[in-house]
């Protein structure tokens, strides 16, 4: 029991104290059983305040401290250490929210925040005058990363890693590395192609002994913890024997029957269910799509690298940490969302990229020479009634450069864009004033009245009320009508469920603070990088990459960790083995023991996550959370619930 | 004197150069942080709550600071500049830097502030882009690290008041620069960016109307640490109830040499404009854009809660601002909308000046070639690949020295330099 705890009351510059009556929180609780001393501060995390506390724990002789301030998830690192630098054990220290759970959420209610704020900090008193000291549990961390993805973030985080002397196991569900930008030719901001782009990528990957690279691959299951997660990957055969790509392999692709349509084309082509990879795609060799293959064996007659007795395999890998790079999605528009699938001549952004690349002298569609091109924007992106509230960053400047290039290429084309205003934000903005000088030209619509696409006869319009030229009614005749869609998650990844990582309101995965912790989630050890967490650009990507792997190699760097103690505990003698507590863990961390005719639980200390989810199903009350115990929990009650 | 070899030297002690050297730290290995200032923290730790989440700045930054401060492999050197840095046999930079005198000894001041109370000159305050006054003997602002007093030479007097009143006799005339030869393995530059001088646009007033300030002394208003305790127009100290905000002033506009977007400044007066009807609920605020550029993670959301606020937004072109004789403010623009020139009063007006580049890294080498871009950032050579890369093998660029970067995208960048400096350093070891 502590009798020395030592409270300080934060002003937080007035995040706090204009709200909550700082003064009147101090008088309330510095009489508090056990209170020693109570300050009030302006930052209590501020560098000359920590110096003061840290004088004071001394001076005063302290055995426990309570900070009223932020919420925990900003400080509770902070002020823990402060107490540990003075010789205290950190869990010594028990952080109060008056602020994001306080003066903010009851800004319009000052007497009731300052109601709020006191029974907050007498309860973090009461809950620190039975606080345990507590030591972190150290375990080994593997001195290797899994790479979930092999795009450019997955590749370039795994390269940064080998070279700083880890162990890197990329799994890339396709049989191709290469992701996204593998599908597109002239890249801003440098013009480099695609091709050029990943062939640099696979070429540092593949040379690098410190990295496996698993194509055509998925993680089955794991388990553990940050600093040994041991995943379970089944790895697909391309039923093809040599990597070599041979003549032959042309003959057996010619001889399939199958034609499926060809997804690295967003269907504008077909490929058979023996394929090679796409220009931009790597390794160069031919595989066949299981899925998709009737086994009528017609390739094998022409093609002695056919291997139909290749298997499934499984492996186990072991790493210390994880980096998911698993990308992104194109939106496709609905059925009719300005004309798309209705109208003939309405394609996507992605779905131009490669109708480029496959054209030759002159941009044709569908038979059609193509001559004036209208861009229509924030198609899936900045809806006011749909799902996506969000900008997808990347697009203006997309459509934008691709329009300048279509145009370099093909003199003869016309761009209209159709805008919500553009966005080409920072250094991106020459493309827009080069794609002004060039001739294109800009309009732009009211967010509540975007512009229509129109067919009449065998022709298509776009009209728009144009706020650029005092809202005029404009419709132009259009041969090709481009959606510039978002950026959308990438639908049902496993990875995402495996590991339980979580969303934000947009969808994509959700980092702990987007300044404080932007490439970390809240699973313990994984890392997320790239367009799995938000419409980025190639720079924005590999910066994201390059800072999830700075992270991810912190964790495994020193070949040992800590983690935090707060755990459960089970009381062997209480516990009589119903398995209440064996059903109710999420994370498999109870196991069964047996020694001579006891049978008891035990809690997994590296696995168990301390979220208390076996406490209230024991019937014997024989489990505690270090830190949580019913004592503390009890008083802190009593003390919330008091006047 | 202290270790004169280090693995890694950051430049720029903002929140980018922090990032930086606490990864680098983290991972076993020794760090100098150079900062010309007297604190580090860098344009952040002035600012109020942060978009998209509304984070309080100083909350976010001082912790990291302190952190660093602390950190065992961190050293840090204030109020020092670098005046070279050239290739010291293959693998290594010889850096020479001076370390500017305080007239304070740093671990003996407490931060009492008598010094500041007994000084009898007072000065305009940088801090707080000169709206209050100063000592010459003074502590930077309150969150600064160090906490510690400096005397400002150019302005003291010399009269010894402050020696006088000093309890730990901390203040210290004679000191002199000290010249500092530093091996590293690898250099960060993370020095930033300046902001737009407003008054090269005459048209707008700036220095001449006293209500049309800089979005940077309006951040500063309504930071914690602010300078009066409400919003006041500088004119005559009235509660401001009708403020307008010109966005891209000195941004993606040739006239000033500047065709830029500078990709901040959006954000951040529909951030300011949304912290003012907090602070103001009586205030109308006007915003007058080209584009808003709401782009990033959250930014979209964030500027429909501005609309949703009731913050007022008029697609319009600032031609000319002029002033009444109550201080007032008359704005002509071109409506976009409509096509046609309007004017409006407001009673003070926030120019959202735009970033520029800070020149000062290129000084330091003159034996290697740090190329710049057309902007005068530090160059990014491989900017798809490998986006901390410049045109020296060993040195990388962390946040807004490279191009415009709000705090995320600064972190992230600086993220990015760390993991290339620590395999440079891993590689030459
Ligand atoms: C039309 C368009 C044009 C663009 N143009 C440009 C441009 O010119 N310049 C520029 O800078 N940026 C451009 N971009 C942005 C660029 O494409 C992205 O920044 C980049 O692709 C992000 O790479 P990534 O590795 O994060 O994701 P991706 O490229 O999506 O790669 C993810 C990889 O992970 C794999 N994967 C997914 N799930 C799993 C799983 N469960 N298990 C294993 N593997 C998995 C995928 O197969 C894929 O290989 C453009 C984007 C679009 C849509
Ligand atoms: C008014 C305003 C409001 C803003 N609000 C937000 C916001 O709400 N959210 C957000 O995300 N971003 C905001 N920003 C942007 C934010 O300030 C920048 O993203 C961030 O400061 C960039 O950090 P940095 O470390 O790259 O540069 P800086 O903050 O400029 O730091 C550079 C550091 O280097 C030092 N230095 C410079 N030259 C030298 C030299 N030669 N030698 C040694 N040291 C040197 C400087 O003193 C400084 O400490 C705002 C910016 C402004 C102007
Ligand atoms: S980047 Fe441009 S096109 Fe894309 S969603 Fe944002 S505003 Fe719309």
């Amino acid at each position: 029991m502590k009798k020395k705890i030592g409270v300080y009351i934060c002003h937080c510059g007035g995040n706090i104290s204009d709200y909550v009556d700082v003064e009147k929180v101090y008088a309330e609780v510095r009489n508090e059983k056990g209170v020693a001393l109570a300050k009030i501060t302006m930052f209590a995390c501020a560098d000359a305040n920590q110096k003061e506390m840290e004088a004071d724990i001394p001076e005063k002789d302290l055995d426990g401290v309570v900070v009223a301030s932020c919420s925990p998830q900003l400080h509770l690192t902070t002020f823990r250490a402060v107490v540990e630098r003075a010789g205290l054990n950190k869990y010594d220290y028990v952080h109060a929210n008056i602020r994001e759970q306080g003066s903010w959420a009851h800004s319009d209610n000052k007497s009731g925040a300052t109601e709020n704020a006191i029974h907050v900090v007498k309860a973090a008193i009461a809950k620190v005058r039975n606080a345990e000291s507590l030591e972190p549990i150290k375990i080994s961390s593997v001195k290797a990363v899994a790479v979930i993805g092999a795009g450019v973030s997955g590749m370039r985080s795994a390269i940064a890693l080998a070279k700083a002397g880890c162990k890197v196991y990329i799994i890339e569900r396709d049989h191709f590395v290469g992701g996204r930008v593998a599908q597109w030719e002239n890249l801003f901001s440098t013009n480099e192609t695609g091709e050029e782009i990943i062939k640099r990528l696979y070429n540092d990957t593949i040379n690098n002994d410190n990295i496996t690279l698993y194509t055509g691959a998925q993680v089955l299951s794991q388990s553990g913890n940050i600093g040994s997660y041991r995943l379970k990957v089944q790895i697909n055969p391309g039923f093809v024997r040599n990597s070599v790509y041979s003549y032959e392999m042309d003959e057996a692709i010619s001889v399939c029957p199958i034609k499926i349509p060809d997804l690295f084309n967003f269907g504008f082509t077909q490929r058979k269910a023996i394929y090679r990879n796409h220009s931009g795609q790597l390794p160069i060799m031919a595989v066949i799509d299981d899925e998709n293959c009737t086994r009528c064996g017609d390739c094998e007659k022409v093609c002695k690298d056919i291997d139909f007795s290749q298997q499934k395999k499984e492996i186990n890998i072991e790493v210390g940490s994880v980096l998911v790079a698993s990308g992104f999605d194109t939106y496709t528009p609905k059925n009719n969302e300005f004309g798309y699938c209705v109208i003939d001549n309405v394609i996507t952004l992605p779905q131009l990229k490669r109708l480029v690349a496959m054209s030759d002298r002159h941009l044709e569609y569908k038979g059609n020479r193509i001559k004036n091109i209208a861009y229509i924007y924030c198609v899936g992106s900045r809806q006011l009634d749909g799902e996506n509230k969000y900008c997808s960053r990347y697009c203006c400047t997309a459509a934008i450069h691709t329009a300048t290039e279509i145009r370099r290429k093909y003199k003869e084309i016309n761009n209209y864009h159709f805008t919500r205003g553009v966005r080409t934000y920072g250094k991106q903005e020459i493309y827009y004033s080069e794609a002004l000088k060039m001739g294109d030209v800009f309009m732009q619509s009211f967010d509540n009245e975007l512009p229509e696409v129109l067919q009449k006869g065998n022709k298509t319009f776009v009209k728009i009320k144009d706020i650029l030229t005092e809202q005029k009614e404009l419709k132009l005749q259009a041969d090709l009508v481009v959606l510039v869609t978002s950026m959308v998650p990438r639908d049902g990844i496993s990875v995402n469920d495996l590991f339980k990582l979580p969303k934000g309101r947009d969808g994509f995965l959700k980092e702990i603070h987007l300044k404080l912790r932007p490439v970390e989630t809240v699973i313990d050890g994984i890392t997320i990088a790239g367009c799995c967490q938000g419409p980025m650009n190639l720079t924005e990507s590999v910066n994201s990459a390059l800072s999830a792997a700075t992270k991810s190699y912190s964790y495994v760097s020193k070949g040992e960790l800590e983690l935090e103690p707060i755990i459960a505990k089970v009381d062997k003698e209480a516990c009589t083995w119903c398995d209440a507590c064996f059903k109710a863990c999420p994370f498999d961390a109870i196991i069964k023991v047996e020694e001579g005719f006891k049978v008891f639980a035990r809690v997994s200390d590296s696995i168990c996550k301390g979220c208390g989810m076996c406490l209230p199903v024991c019937p014997k009350d024989a489990i505690e959370l270090n830190s949580y115990t019913n004592r503390e929990i009890e008083e802190m009650i009593d003390m919330l619930a008091s006047d | 004197m202290g270790k004169v070899t280090y693995d890694a030297i950051v430049v720029g002690g903002g929140i980018a150069g922090c990032e930086a050297a606490l990864n680098i730290a983290n991972n076993d290995f020794n760090v100098l942080l150079i900062e010309k200032d007297l604190s580090v923290g860098g344009k952040m730790i002035l600012l109020s709550k942060v978009f998209p989440t509304l984070d309080c700045s100083a909350c976010i930054t001082t912790p990291k600071i302190s952190e660093m401060a602390r950190h065992p492999n961190i050293t840090i050197f204030t109020g020092s500049e670098l005046q070279k840095v050239s290739k010291y046999g293959d693998n290594l930079f010889e850096v020479s830097i001076v370390k500017n005198p305080r007239y304070v000894n740093i671990e003996d001041c407490t931060g009492c502030q008598l010094c500041e109370q007994a000084c009898p000159v007072t000065v305009p305050d940088q801090y707080q882009l000169d709206m209050v006054g100063r000592k010459a003997a003074y502590i930077p602002f309150s969150i600064a690290n160090p906490r510690v007093a400096a005397i400002d030479i150019d302005n003291c007097t010399l009269c010894g008041a402050c020696e006088k009143v000093c309890p730990t006799k901390c203040i210290d005339f004679t000191q002199e620069k000290e010249e500092w030869i530093i091996h590293v393995k690898t250099v960060i530059l993370a020095t930033g960016f300046n902001l737009f001088n407003p008054e090269m646009i005459p048209r707008y007033g700036f220095g001449l109307y006293k209500n049309v300030v800089t979005s940077m002394q309006m951040e500063r208003q309504l930071a914690p640490t602010r300078p009066f305790h409400t919003v006041l127009r500088p004119g005559d100290g009235k509660v401001p109830d009708r403020i307008a905000y010109i966005l891209c002033t000195g941004s993606r506009d040739a006239s000033v040499g500047n065709t830029m977007c500078s990709q901040i400044c959006c954000m951040y007066s529909i951030k300011q404009a949304q912290l003012l009807m907090g602070a103001l609920p009586m205030a109308d605020v006007t915003i007058y854009y080209i584009d808003i550029r709401a782009f990033g993670k959250g930014f979209n959301e964030f500027y429909e809660q501005a609309l949703g606020m009731g913050v007022n937004f008029v697609k319009g072109k600032i031609g000319k601002i002029s002033e009444k004789k109550n201080g007032d403010l008359v704005l002509r623009y071109e409506d976009v909308c409509s096509g046609k020139l309007q004017e409006a009063e407001h009673d003070m007006v926030v120019l959202s000046v735009g970033v520029v580049a800070n020149q000062d890294a290129q000084k330091y080498f003159t034996d290697l070639t740090l190329k710049k871009d057309r902007h005068h950032f530090v160059q990014q050579v491989d900017p798809l690949l490998n986006p901390s890369k410049t045109s020296i093998e060993g040195v990388f660029v962390a946040g807004s020295v490279s191009g415009p970067m709000d705090i995320p995208d600064s972190i992230l960048s600086a993220g990015a330099a760390s993991v290339e400096a620590i395999n440079h350093i891993i590689q030459f070891s």
